[in-house]
């Protein structure tokens, strides 16, 4: 019997029943499973619902009152499962094997519909079991004591029928269900997107309207009425969906499939936004889409379900829940509800991290723009505030450094420009500096490594012509100059703060105080005090300001040697610039460069003054004072300048020595000793056909001057007659000849070259009167550079060097450069920098006598 | 001047020196070609003055020198008298 399988726990009520008990139970029994047979398939009328109650009621008069619940449930899931259930997932079956971009519009209808007709199913079976409630009910009505448990007789037998009703759902769940319910929201919201963005486009065409035609379309008002509906009516629409899937129990998979609809949207909004613009700033728009798309519909949604209504005025419930929707001009005063704003921080968050994922991969670009690109950086700079992921940042950015910057191909200038973009760039984000050490670390590292790295570093400073290429200077300026106009404008904001500081102010700012972050280096000052200094983290590549201002100065002695105008404003302007960064005394030196420049301009005024009063007459191939002007230097302040011999020409010879003599009777008891091999000649050569300028150095000169005398020279003899070695005569020979002036044969006597004016170039090609600079090869430089001075001072600890990596295999930088202290105490000690032996060793390795492997340093096999 | 050669500008280089028999002044141990420690600029600035012994000195050395000594000024190289050349 099936209903001793059922209730085992009133089987000891059996024993002590009479048989007219059982009698009568047995005939409800049967009574009641025939009606509640009928009730549920829908056939029986007002009068089954009679008899059925009554043997309800008999049944509960002995104690069977879970059983009429239990089998009357179990009936109504039985008929669920048929007709319910089955039919509902059968509109879908023809979507099982198919992907969302294919489901189509109709799977829209298709969804609604079978919601619609499962809810009327829904609606049927809870009718059914109110019959039976209204049956147990009357029962009880009778027995006093059970007379307040009324409601909870309702209450419990429905939650059974729901829980009942949606794990028979969720047991015949297919599996693509989930996805259908994804793609719908995520057309909807699209749709929803879409309108309020055509809105948006109205609105701002109606602010371009003046005002006459304001006021006509104000009066008709229907554009926006008819957007405004349409938004409504799709919102109620989804609203439906929502509220039956939720009254099948589906709640929390309809909250996943629009919430994930909304976040795929979200995230699809700000990729188109964001873009690979980086000059405009994205944060705002994408702030505003949030506010006007998903959250306005949430807002929508969640009062047409009922969840949400909380508004600056309380709602009286009269209105309809849509009625509170606020306009999408936000005039409204509205108090979202604790949902929405929850939702509003969870999109927000996730909006921000998004664009700050894709900023952060971007960087480089980001970065090579900058300061075109400040906008984006502001955007990095809000997003990781508030998600607080620099760490991302620093890692991203550090690995596409290794990858694109630090490698063999790219030029040091190029390598200096992106780490000068980088800290402005990430001054922006953090102004503490805290990252920008994180990331600055492997590019210093990398720079410290190359050669070329001081000189480049003060190209660019100094140097205006080479130097940014994109920074946000004038063309022209120079990084110092650049930098100083920043730190003017620094103050001058600085002062305004001040200004309009008042005691408010002054608790927010104390408030808002925060320790430093673990990443910074305590030892490099406290957050407040820190400011990132460009300047300062370029000196730290090179070391030290003195290797700085070393390196300057040689550049300095080879543009001041060059000068023949003694125009020398930029330079002033530099080393006042530099002065101010390195103080007066590093740069002492260098004004006395300048200062020489400056004498010797007034020097050779007064020595043309002087020889035009003696008014002597020229003799015949005697050059007029006129033709000569002079750079007389202090050389214990100069760099060393590379002094070779050289015979000049008679006439220019004499000219010479009459100077000299004019600037001791000037300056008594000073003297003039002429470095002959520097300076500068312009010549212009008459041939034939043409005439021909030359700007030239004079040892050029001095050869190209021999041919007046002679139009043919061996070799031999025109080394001998300008006092150079014939190697050195060969190599600047080569200029001449390059541009057709001299022709090389082979001589007669001995295979020595012989060398003849071409008197006429007709056929050389060459333009007319074209100023040429003869070739400034490096072995050509008549100041020593830096690098070579160090060399010549390093090279007694070569052997030293060679001989400790013989001992000990192979050694850090550190290692050699301790070791190189404690043994080379006296005669010379050594006194050199970390970065000094290491641009020493960097030397060697180029020149194969040393390797460099993982950061050591051995002999080259 | 051939024809050939039609113009000539000449710009050269040189450095000054003072032309002293020493390259060091006795005093201050500085190079003559320098400046004495209390000058910034070589040259004009920081001229060189002879004694009547024929040796040489920072002027502003010497002057220092001389207005340190209680009683009559002896030159720090020879310890003759000082008196300046003529
Ligand atoms: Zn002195
Ligand atoms: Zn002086
Ligand atoms: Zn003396």
């Amino acid at each position: 019997m099936e209903f001793l399988g059922a209730s085992e726990c009133n089987l000891g009520i059996l024993e002590t029943l009479s048989d007219d008990t059982i009698q009568e139970i047995t005939e409800s029994y049967d009574g009641f499973f025939t009606t509640v047979e009928s009730i549920v398939a829908g056939t029986g009328d007002s009068s089954v619902e009679k008899e059925f109650a009554s043997h309800v009621y008999s049944l509960c008069k002995h104690g069977l009152d879970s059983l009429v619940r239990d089998h009357f449930l179990r009936s109504l899931e039985q008929a669920f499962e048929k007709r319910g259930a089955s039919s509902f997932w059968h509109h879908f079956d023809a979507y099982s094997d198919k992907n969302h971009p294919s489901y189509g519009e109709e799977i829209k209808e298709v969804l609604c519909k079978a919601l619609e007709e499962i809810s009327i199913e829904k609606q049927y079976h809870e009718k059914c079991l109110s019959v039976v409630v209204h049956a147990l009910q009357s029962f009880k009505d009778q027995s006093p004591e059970a007379r307040l448990n009324s409601d909870v007789e309702r209450v419990q037998l429905f939650s059974r029928f729901r829980s009942m009703l949606s794990s028979t759902l969720m047991t015949t769940l297919p599996q693509h269900f989930p996805e259908i319910l994804h793609w719908y929201f995520k057309e909807k919201l699209e749709e929803l997107s879409a309108i309020m963005d055509e809105d948006d486009t109205q609105e701002r065409e109606s602010d371009c309207m003046d005002l006459d035609e304001k006021l006509r379309s104000k009066n008709g008002e229907m554009d926006v009425d008819e957007g405004f509906s349409r938004h409504d009516d799709l919102v109620k629409n989804i609203g439906k969906v929502v509220r039956d899937l939720r009254s099948i129990g589906f709640t929390s998979m309809a909250e996943n499939a629009y919430a994930s609809a909304i976040f795929l949207l979200l995230k699809a909004k700000v990729h188109e936004l964001a873009g690979d613009d980086y000059r405009t700033s994205v944060l705002g728009s994408i702030k505003e889409w949030i506010q006007t798309v998903p959250l306005q519909f949430l807002n929508a949604l969640l009062s047409y379900l009922g969840d949400s209504v909380s508004y600056g005025t309380t709602s009286s419930g009269l209105t309809s829940p849509l009625a509170c929707c606020p306009t999408p001009s936000f005039s409204k005063v509205v108090t979202p509800s604790e949902g929405i704003v929850r939702w509003k921080l969870r999109l927000e968050y996730f909006a921000y991290e998004t664009l700050q994922d894709l900023r952060i991969a971007k960087l480089f670009e980001i970065i090579v723009d900058y300061p075109e690109s400040s906008s984006a950086i502001e955007d990095l700079k809000q997003c990781l505030e508030y998600t607080g992921q620099h760490s991302k940042l620093v890692e991203s950015f550090i690995s596409s450094l290794k990858y694109r910057l630090l490698t063999a191909g790219a030029s040091t200038n190029d390598i200096l420009h992106q780490y000068v973009s980088t800290i402005k760039a990430l001054r922006a984000i953090d102004p503490a500096g805290v990252f920008l050490e994180a990331v600055g670390e492997p590019i210093r590292d990398y720079l410290r490594g190359r050669k070329d790295t001081i000189k480049c570093i003060v190209t660019m400073l100094t140097d205006g012509s080479g130097g940014n290429a994109n920074g946000s200077g004038n063309p022209g300026d120079s990084l110092l100059e650049e930098l100083m106009r920043d730190d003017e404008s620094q103050e001058n904001v600085g002062f305004d703060d001040d200004f309009h500081t008042d005691d408010k102010q002054a608790w927010i700012n104390a408030s808002r105080w925060e320790p430093d972050p673990v990443e910074a280096d305590p030892l490099k000052g406290s957050l407040s005090q820190r400011k990132v200094d460009i300047l300062g983290m370029l000196v730290d590549i090179i070391g030290s300001k003195e290797q700085l201002v070393n390196e300057y100065r040689v550049m300095l002695a080879e543009k001041l040697l060059n000068k023949i105008d003694y125009d020398i404003d930029t330079e002033i302007r530099t080393v006042e610039l530099l002065k101010i960064h390195f103080g007066e005394a590093s740069m002492q030196r260098c004004e006395i460069m300048l200062n020489d420049l400056i004498d010797s301009k007034r020097v050779n005024t007064n020595i043309k003054k002087a020889s035009s009063q003696t008014g002597a007459e020229l003799g015949e191939n005697e050059l007029s004072v006129d033709n000569l002007t002079s750079t007389i230097l202090s050389t214990n302040f100069w760099p060393p300048i590379q002094d070779e011999p050289l015979e000049l020409p008679g006439p220019i010879d004499k000219l010479l020595s009459d100077y000299a003599n004019r600037y001791h009777e000037i300056k008594t008891p000073r003297k003039l000793l002429w470095k002959k091999n520097l300076g500068t000649v312009k010549l212009e050569l008459q041939f034939e056909d043409r005439a021909m300028q030359f700007t030239v150095s004079p040892t050029h000169a001095a050869i190209i001057m021999q041919f007046q005398e002679k139009k043919s020279w061996t070799s031999i003899d025109l080394a001998a007659a300008i006092g150079i070695p014939i190697e050195a005569l060969n190599r600047r020979v080569n200029f001449w000849i390059s541009k057709g002036v001299l022709r090389e044969s082979t001589g007669t006597v001995s295979n020595a070259n012989v060398y003849t004016l071409v008197e006429s170039i007709t056929d050389s090609g060459k333009n007319e009167s074209e100023e040429l600079l003869a070739g400034d090869e490096e072995s050509e430089r008549s100041i020593a550079s830096v690098e070579d001075q160090l060399r010549k001072e390093m090279t007694i600890y070569e052997k030293f060097i060679m001989g400790m990596l013989t001992n000990f295999g192979n050694m850090a930088l550190e290692r050699i450069h301790n070791t190189l202290k404690m043994f080379c105490v006296a005669d010379p000690s050594y006194d050199k920098s970390l970065q000094q032996l290491q641009s020493f060793l960097s030397g060697l390795v180029s020149e194969e006598k040393l390797e460099f492997r993982e950061g050591m340093y051995l002999l080259k096999k | 001047m051939s024809p050939w050669l039609r113009k000539t500008e000449w710009h050269a280089v040189a450095s000054w020196t003072w032309d002293a028999q020493d390259e060091t002044c006795g005093i201050c141990r500085m190079p003559f070609d320098g400046c004495c420690p209390d000058c910034k600029l070589p040259g004009d600035d920081c001229p060189l003055i002879w004694g009547a012994c024929n040796h040489s000195f920072h002027l502003h050395c010497i002057l220092k020198w001389v207005n340190s000594q209680t009683s009559q000024a002896h030159c720090p190289m020879c310890r003759r008298e000082w008196q300046f050349k003529e």
